[in-house]
């Protein structure tokens, strides 16, 4: 599956330059795929908690760590959801971990080695401004 | 105040009032026919019904469209009308290829520049809705089966978008 990067408007006017984006559809939330940053630095997947409720993936009792993302102390919430991306023709789902963050200052996701890039083999191609990604999942997810 | 009759019951309207009536309301997908109004493209029988409290039946689009561009708002026609049912929807999601990295993320950038701060829902490069919070878009979409390519929030700031550090 390949996905452009994804260019937004600056607030100031003119463009921000494109970013590498992954659309990922949590259970429950088929139809509003959230944007994700592709973060290979990151080891946690991690996504507002806002969208946990919508999703119906409840939070309570779960394991808990606090962080700093942006300058910002937050905490995120484990929970082992569904997730899925697609492409419009071919469509992939895989069980991962993901971290639901609040308060969560980013206008997207963040996909990272635990429940994103663990599950694919990803190929990055900023200068023609698209990246592929290719599911490598087996029992492990690894 | 422009005085206009719509199926027989006469209205004064003028710009601010139709303004001031959408205003909290989100507009509902394009068919076809738009206006363009806070600078959101709308429905033009959603937006005559919300304004006379009209029944959509008592009047046809093209009435809506004539008497809303009579008060000055910009109409258009969509190029290709939107699917109804997310199963064409789904299909409405083109493939990388189609998705290109040369011409739709311009027109992209450009639709969702009235949206800075918002969250939204786009496919292609149409933005589907945009409102305050995730929990609009999401109940918007499934009210009218419609299905995103994808949902986020439009950065007010370039410091939204940075300082992702690794974890």
């Amino acid at each position: 599956m390949r996905f452009a990067f994804r260019a937004l408007p600056a607030a100031g006017g003119g463009v921000l330059t494109p970013r590498p984006v992954v659309d990922i559809a949590l259970e429950g939330l088929s139809d509003a795929p959230m944007e994700c940053l592709l973060d290979t630095g990151a080891l946690r997947t991690r996504i507002s908690a806002e969208l946990a409720p919508l999703a119906g993936i409840e939070l309570t009792s779960t394991l808990t760590e606090e962080f700093y993302v942006g300058g910002l102390k937050t905490a995120g919430a484990l929970a082992r959801v569904t997730l899925t991306v697609a492409d419009g023709t071919d469509e992939f789902s895989w069980d991962a971990p993901v971290w639901f963050c609040d308060p969560w200052p980013h206008p997207f996701g963040l996909a990272g080695l635990e429940g994103f890039l663990h599950y694919f083999l990803v190929t990055i191609r900023a200068y023609d401004g698209y990246l592929d990604i290719e599911p490598r999942l087996n029992s492990e997810g690894r | 105040m422009p005085t206009m009759t719509v199926s027989g019951h006469q209205y004064d309207l003028d710009p601010p009032s139709v303004q001031e009536a959408l205003q909290g309301v989100l507009p509902e997908p394009i068919q076809e026919h738009f206006v363009v109004i806070n600078g959101r493209r709308w429905p033009p029988k959603q937006v005559l019904a919300l304004v006379t409290g009209l029944d959509r039946a008592d009047f046809t689009t093209h009435q809506a469209r004539r008497a809303l561009t009579r008060l000055g708002f910009t109409a258009g026609r969509s190029a290709s009308p939107r699917p109804r049912h997310p199963s064409a929807g789904a299909a409405a999601l083109s493939r990388p290829a189609a998705v290109g990295t040369t011409e739709q993320p311009q027109a992209l950038v450009e639709a969702l520049r009235p949206f800075i701060g918002l969250w939204v829902a786009v496919r292609g490069d149409e933005v589907l809705v945009a409102a305050p919070s995730p929990k609009e878009i999401v109940a918007w979409l499934a009210r009218h089966r419609q299905r995103a390519q994808s949902m986020f929030r439009v950065p007010d700031s370039e410091q939204a978008v940075t300082g992702a550090a690794p974890q």
